[in-house]
């Protein structure tokens, strides 16, 4: 599904990716791990084309991304839905409203808008948190809120850049659990963190980045560095 | 991706940014009022003095009157002269010796006594003349001061300009200095209300950091991103074209037909193509929409990350 060729990304004198291989195969859950700076976040930001890479090429579904013109961005980020640590929400908009957002703002009607946004927060487990701005709800509660955004243009693959990095153990557990359910309904799930106990407990494939070079695959892997 | 309900979403937008940044809307909105309004004033200023002397000069010629009895390939020789100045010269006509008695006879004819002395007359008392227009008002000394040359000297009795110079000269100072000042004038305002609204949209941009960041994420496209901003500042073209029109409407009901009878109750520039008050507003509304999408697009490019 998704290939990396030889992929390097430079940040002015620092390689942040030196010859990236790997490949990302459909309904995979992949956990990428390593410490701070070891080049995971720049993995992510590059398959969605926030960051442009320096060499090699990027293959979604055969389709190479390296080079696809900025205003064929936004398409591509449809069909990558992305979480973040800090989770972006909106705070002035309630958790129905924040998922509406991303629908809205690519142009779907507001019949579908209206059909679609409970299916997935109930799907989230947030039903019955709709109308509750995110300053009213615990962090694990924003993070579902955010991952409900990211599913709301039924994406393949879903990045996670740190999704629990600012949670305690009993959310994160409730953020891992969704995105193993998200991952079970078919989306592939690719999982960036240092949380080496949810890792532990996934147990499925885990790939070890150090100094922007991917240093370890295991299939039903543990948190290694 | 630019079906109505897109584009819908994005006027909406747009009017909801004007509408939580009120007090700078309006300030922008203000700021680009007063460069219409300075706009349309030195317009119609210069509008009805370049119309004036227009007519002035339409009714303006220099005349040449020649000696009596000089032969007429002379006069025609001194035409072809002028006419190949075309730099300068608009027209020449010859009005022969003849001619000018018989448009005088005619004048006349019902003047018994004038018709009576006409007929004493053995020979033809009126000189033969031309009568020369320039191409613009500067021509006219210049061609005047050709025919006092030495070259025609011996030929002409009389060249008649003197009498319109001191107006048209001093209408033509009034235009230089209108056109100067007002062009001036026109960029100062302009590059103020530019960087107004460069100011006000960046910091609407400013504002919308975090939406602007999530639309991107979750995949609308770069026009669904600057189309509000955009909508934002036509807004600003909209109301202000709005304010002017209403200040101007006035001074064309009233103001201007009491003018143009004051300046010369002969001319009537009122009905004029460029007195139309609709003309002038629609005018107005392409300037500022000209210059709120320009500095629009100039914040957008340099603060909205895409």
């Amino acid at each position: 599904m998704i290939r990396f060729e030889n992929v390097v990304k430079k940040y002015s004198h620092s390689k942040a990716l030196n010859n990236i291989n790997l490949d990302i195969h459909h309904g995979e859950f992949i956990s990428l791990v390593g410490l701070s700076g070891a080049g995971k976040s720049t993995l992510l930001k590059v398959i969605i084309g926030e960051e442009p890479i320096d060499g090699g090429r990027i293959l979604i579904d055969d389709v190479d991304i390296s080079n696809v013109k900025k205003s064929d961005l936004p398409y591509l980020r449809r069909k990558i839905g992305v979480i973040f640590q800090d989770m972006k929400l909106l705070p002035k908009r309630t958790a129905y409203e924040n998922v509406a957002f991303a629908m809205e703002v690519c142009g779907h009607r507001r019949e579908k808008i209206e059909r679609d946004v409970p299916k997935i927060l109930d799907l989230v487990g947030l039903l019955h948190k709709k109308d509750n701005y995110p300053n009213e709800m615990s962090g694990g509660e924003k993070q579902r809120v955010a991952i409900a955004r990211a599913l709301s243009h039924r994406p393949v693959l879903l990045l996670a850049d740190e999704p629990t990095g600012n949670l305690d153990e009993v959310n994160a557990g409730e953020v891992l659990d969704l995105l193993l359910k998200i991952n079970q309904l078919g989306t592939t799930v690719l999982l960036a963190t240092h949380a080496a106990d949810l890792v532990n407990r996934i147990k499925k494939r885990v790939i070890t980045m150090e100094g922007g070079q991917i240093t370890m695959e295991q299939e039903k892997g543990r948190y290694r560095l | 991706m630019f079906e109505s309900t897109s584009f819908f979403r994005i006027v909406k937008t747009g009017f909801v940014n004007f509408w939580r940044n009120l007090w700078l809307s309006a300030a922008a909105t203000m700021v680009m009022s007063i460069t219409l309004i300075i706009f349309a004033v030195l317009f119609l200023v210069f509008a009805m003095t370049s119309y004036s002397i227009k007519s002035i000069q339409d009714t303006v010629d220099i005349s040449v009157y020649f000696k009596l009895g000089l032969v007429e390939q002379r006069i025609l020789d001194i035409q072809q002269d002028l006419e190949s100045d075309r730099q300068h010269v608009k027209e020449v006509e010859y009005v022969s010796a003849a001619q000018a008695f018989e448009e005088f006879k005619q004048r006349n004819a019902s003047n018994p006594l004038v018709m009576a002395s006409l007929n004493e007359l053995t020979e033809n008392p009126l000189p033969a003349t031309l009568h020369v227009k320039g191409n613009t008002l500067e021509d006219f000394p210049l061609i005047a001061e050709q025919l006092k040359s030495d070259q025609y000297k011996d030929f002409i009795s009389k060249v008649n300009f003197e009498d319109n110079r001191v107006i048209i000269e001093r209408l033509n100072k009034i235009l230089k200095f209108i056109i100067t000042f007002g062009v001036g004038l026109i960029i100062i305002f302009s590059l103020i209300a530019i960087l107004v609204i460069f100011n006000t949209i960046t910091l609407t941009i400013y504002n919308r950091k975090e939406e602007v960041e999530i639309m991107r994420l979750v995949g609308a496209t770069n026009w669904y991103i600057r189309g509000p901003f955009l909508m934002e500042s036509l807004l600003y073209a909209f109301f202000s074209t709005l304010i002017t029109g209403g200040l101007l409407l006035p001074v064309f009901t009233r103001l201007i037909p009491r003018i143009t009878q004051f300046v010369n109750p002969q001319l009537t520039i009122y009905n004029q193509n460029v007195f139309n008050y609709f003309y002038i507003v629609l005018m107005l509304f392409v300037v500022a929409v000209a210059l709120s999408i320009f500095s629009t697009m100039m914040a957008i490019r340099k603060y909205l990350k895409i």
